[in-house]
């Protein structure tokens, strides 16, 4: 057998190792066996989580949502007191103190609450999904434009007006989709 | 004799402005209405003096005055700046010509409060009718959202407050708020006229739960605790105070009595901001309906 | 301008392309001024390859993977492909990094910035007077001596990167278990798989071919000013971005509550300041980088791998700016970009006396 050289035992070396690797994708089982399943165990479990987490935030806030409709928003906001002691911030918390203040006649603050819980978490803005809240925000930042900025307009140098038209732009920007 | 005098120049450079800014330094009286006690009302308001001072190099003091005093005080031109409840605002508003600088925020409803009937759960007092006949305990007359609020609430139910209950009484003394809260909840009246303000800290601090009592009625929101200021008072120093005001911030600090204090944590205050006059409106009518000054009529 | 000049209207043409394709994608599903924007696309794809942690932005960006196999086929067919490297490797990875981080901070890259402003974003203004400076800044730099080492041809260096990017569409289309996809956030929205890949395989071979460069086409018109061509593909692909947009009822004149924007002007300027710059450094803005990787250029290469590690730094370490606004280490991140470019324009003159 002739003697090889350099360059032909390396040229070798790689058709043996792409053969290789092609024999070994075309006899694989599908899904990669055994071994691979731990990838498709991974979607599953990001499934399972997001699932799981949407049944604790509803178990969690619960009695809230019965309170509110119950119509009695008042005793559903001290019960998000209540919450807020074991979970503060937490971002549907403030969509639920955001609902129930624009309830209650605090369009500001209502939209501050919006603001601050869509930086902390989009979701609140996705078309689909347990916890949506874009018509709601929609409608908000319709108001918003409507009393406010008329407001604003004319106390230009208001700084309280100015940084609740601030949000209402944001809230504006987040509806308008783009990049994240 | 050149360096001699050198040396004195320096030291004028140096020593003089100091001596000039201690002696020209302003003088003037913040009034704070006195809340639960005066010792704790001066305890929370003076860091906000303190902080007004550093930042316009006014030595502003701190006076802790009853609500009934005002009027005449300020009428006397003892205040440059009151810090009193939005009623007192409006009242010293028609009196003397207040001008509005910052309301404080505080609580779920930000610059805005409101005041609450409440009824302990369980009592059988289930909506506002149910209280004819009833022994009702009030906060303070002057306070909107412990007294004016309920009373108006009441009017608007077609109870009057003199005439259908068993009887009323307001409670003496300090915390007259959380007083009249524990008073329901203990069984002693069977109901209270609450701010809404006090029921959101009390469930925060854990002294009563969101269930322990039933909300009968709540009144619309009305502008909180108020920054007026003097009609004459310098406007450059008007826009530098309200400047201050809004800027301060959870991590500003003052000096009082040598300790450096967070002002917010000290005043219980969670900002300042700028609202318009028109914003009381809404209090107005109240006031107007309740005939409550400053549009009281006999 | 020479009207018989067979280049200039390729140049105009794949202008022409990009803006008006570049605008559809946002219509056949992409996010709104977002048809095309390499930065998103690059952050959007590493997140799917698991690089970062924002949930929100995963999702493997067919486009990509056209522009860089289309200049592949466009210089293989063409004759164009040459493999070739050893250009300051590593300061140009750590230059697509901040090329990531410039963008991240303006919200696009130096096409979505056409783009937005093609929809009537008047907040990319800003972004706008930021990138000229930039690229004049760099031009500056290169008057005054600034010299990358030179490349050269190195067999199969060129390589590695298509190769990554056609393992890439290996991965589109079988959709292996380790590929992450998001279920909500702006990386959901996104045109159908094969109309994306279509497009990007097409500019991709545009690009490759007309040499059409956003920065380039700045640079060129401060050298060269109207007897640019690149500058009428640029002007071409505005143009045909804004009548897309006002066809498709989408062009919305105005500062406030624009998709994917921010009204932080200044940190926008800087933002896209140090894309300019460092792109007339590097030689070309991130789209033109991914086309150069595509025929050959290891170092654009290394700057594509740098801005898919910029892309996971920027998600991870939350330096990206959002509609709220630019967060404090997003603008420490600039800063310190400005601080490497300078420092790499220092280490890099031919003529240390001036």
């Amino acid at each position: 057998m002739a003697k090889l050289s350099c360059a032909g035992r390396l040229k070798l070396l790689l058709f043996l190792a792409t053969t290789g690797l092609v024999a070994l994708l075309v006899t694989a089982p599908n899904g990669g066996g055994t071994a691979g399943s731990s990838a498709l165990d991974k979607a599953m479990e990001r499934e399972l989580a997001r699932q799981a987490r949407a049944a604790f935030v509803r178990e969690l806030y619960a009695p809230v949502t019965e309170l509110r409709d119950a119509g009695r928003p008042q005793q559903a906001l001290l019960k998000l007191e209540e919450l807020a002691r074991a979970y503060p911030g937490d971002p549907f918390g403030l969509v639920l103190r955001a609902e129930i203040l624009r309830e209650l006649g605090r369009l500001d603050q209502a939209i501050g609450h919006y603001a601050q819980a869509l930086r902390l978490n989009g979701e609140f803005l996705d078309e689909q999904g347990p916890f949506s809240r874009r018509t709601e925000i929609r409608l908000l930042v319709e108001e918003g434009l409507a009393t406010l900025l008329p407001r604003f307009q004319s106390h230009p140098d208001n700084r309280s007006l100015a940084a609740t038209v601030k949000e209402v732009y944001y809230l504006q920007s987040r509806l308008a989709g783009g990049c994240e | 004799m050149t360096r001699r005098f050198l040396l004195l120049l320096l030291l004028s450079v140096f020593f003089l402005p100091g001596c000039d800014r201690l002696g020209e330094r302003p003088k003037m009286k913040i009034a704070y209405m006195n809340c639960n006690n005066e010792r704790e009302t001066y305890q929370r308001f003076a860091p906000i003096s303190s902080y007004l001072s550093e930042k316009t190099g006014v030595e502003f003091e701190t006076v802790v005055v009853d609500t009934h005093e005002f009027e005449e005080r300020m009428k006397a031109g003892e205040f440059a700046l009151v810090h009193t409840n939005s009623l007192l605002y409006i009242i010293l508003k028609e009196a003397v010509g207040l001008k509005l600088l910052a309301t404080e925020k505080r609580g779920a409803f930000g610059t805005h409060t409101a005041g609450a009937l409440i009824a302990r759960k369980g009592s059988g007092i289930e909506k506002i009718e149910d209280i004819k006949g009833k022994r009702l305990i009030f906060g303070p007359m002057m306070a909107p959202s412990g007294y004016l609020a309920q009373y108006d609430l009441m009017l608007a139910a077609g109870i009057d407050p003199e005439r259908d209950l068993a009887y009323y009484a307001i409670p003496a003394g300090a915390f007259k708020h959380e007083k009249l809260i524990y008073a329901v909840y203990f069984g002693d009246f069977d109901v209270a006229a609450a701010p809404v303000l006090d029921l959101e800290e009390m469930t925060r601090e854990g002294k009563i739960e969101a269930d322990d009592f039933t909300i009968l009625a709540q009144s619309a929101t009305f502008p909180y605790c108020t920054f007026g200021a003097a009609a004459d008072l310098d406007p450059a120093l008007f826009d530098k105070i309200k400047k201050a005001l809004l800027d301060l911030g959870p991590e500003d600090t003052a000096e009082l009595d040598g300790e450096r204090l967070k002002v917010f944590k000290t005043s219980w205050a969670e900002g300042f901001e700028d609202l318009l006059d028109s914003d009381y409106d809404g209090l107005r009518e109240m006031a107007r309906r309740a005939n409550m000054p400053p549009y009281q009529s006999y | 301008m020479n009207l018989r000049d067979r280049h200039l209207w390729l140049v105009i043409f794949a202008g022409l392309a990009l803006g008006s394709l570049g605008a559809l994608l946002a219509v056949w599903g992409n996010p709104e001024n977002s048809g095309i924007c390499v930065s998103c696309f690059l952050e959007n794809s590493a997140g799917a390859l698991g690089l970062h942690d924002n949930e929100r932005m995963r999702y493997l960006r067919p486009e990509l993977i056209g522009f860089v196999l289309g200049a592949l086929g466009s210089s293989l067919l063409f004759r164009e492909f040459r493999s070739r490297g050893g250009s300051d490797p590593l300061p140009r990875f750590f230059g697509g990094i901040f090329l990531m981080v410039g963008c991240a901070i303006f919200i696009g890259c130096p096409i979505k910035l056409f783009l937005r402003l093609g929809a009537g974003d008047l907040t990319a203004l800003s972004g706008f007077a930021g990138l000229f400076v930039g690229v004049w800044g760099g031009l500056r730099t290169m008057v005054d001596q600034v010299r990358l080492a030179p490349a050269r041809p190195r067999r199969g260096s060129g390589l590695l990167v298509p190769a990554f990017f056609l393992l890439l569409l290996v991965f589109l289309l079988s959709g292996p278990g380790f590929l992450l996809e998001s279920s909500g956030g702006s990386a959901t929205a996104h045109a159908p798989r094969s109309v994306a890949l279509g497009v990007g395989l097409l500019l991709g071979g545009l690009a490759q071919r007309s040499r059409l460069c956003v920065t380039g086409a700045l640079r060129d018109a401060l050298l060269l000013g109207r007897r640019s061509p690149l500058l009428y593909g640029l002007l071409a692909f505005a143009l045909s971005a804004v009548l897309v947009n006002l066809f498709g009822g989408v062009f919305r004149l105005g500062f406030y509550g624009q998709p994917g924007a921010h009204t932080d002007q200044l940190w926008s300027f800087f933002g896209m300041a140090l894309v300019g710059w460092l792109s007339v450094l590097i030689g070309g803005c991130p789209f033109r980088q991914l086309i150069k990787a595509g025929e050959g250029d290891a170092d654009a290469g290394l700057v594509v791998m740098g801005m898919f590690v910029g892309g996971a730094v920027a998600q991870s370490w939350g330096l990206t700016a959002t509609a709220a606004g630019v967060p404090l280490y997003g603008k420490v991140a600039v800063l310190s970009g400005f601080i490497f470019v300078f420092a790499w324009s220092l280490f890099s003159r031919e003529d240390k006396t001036c």
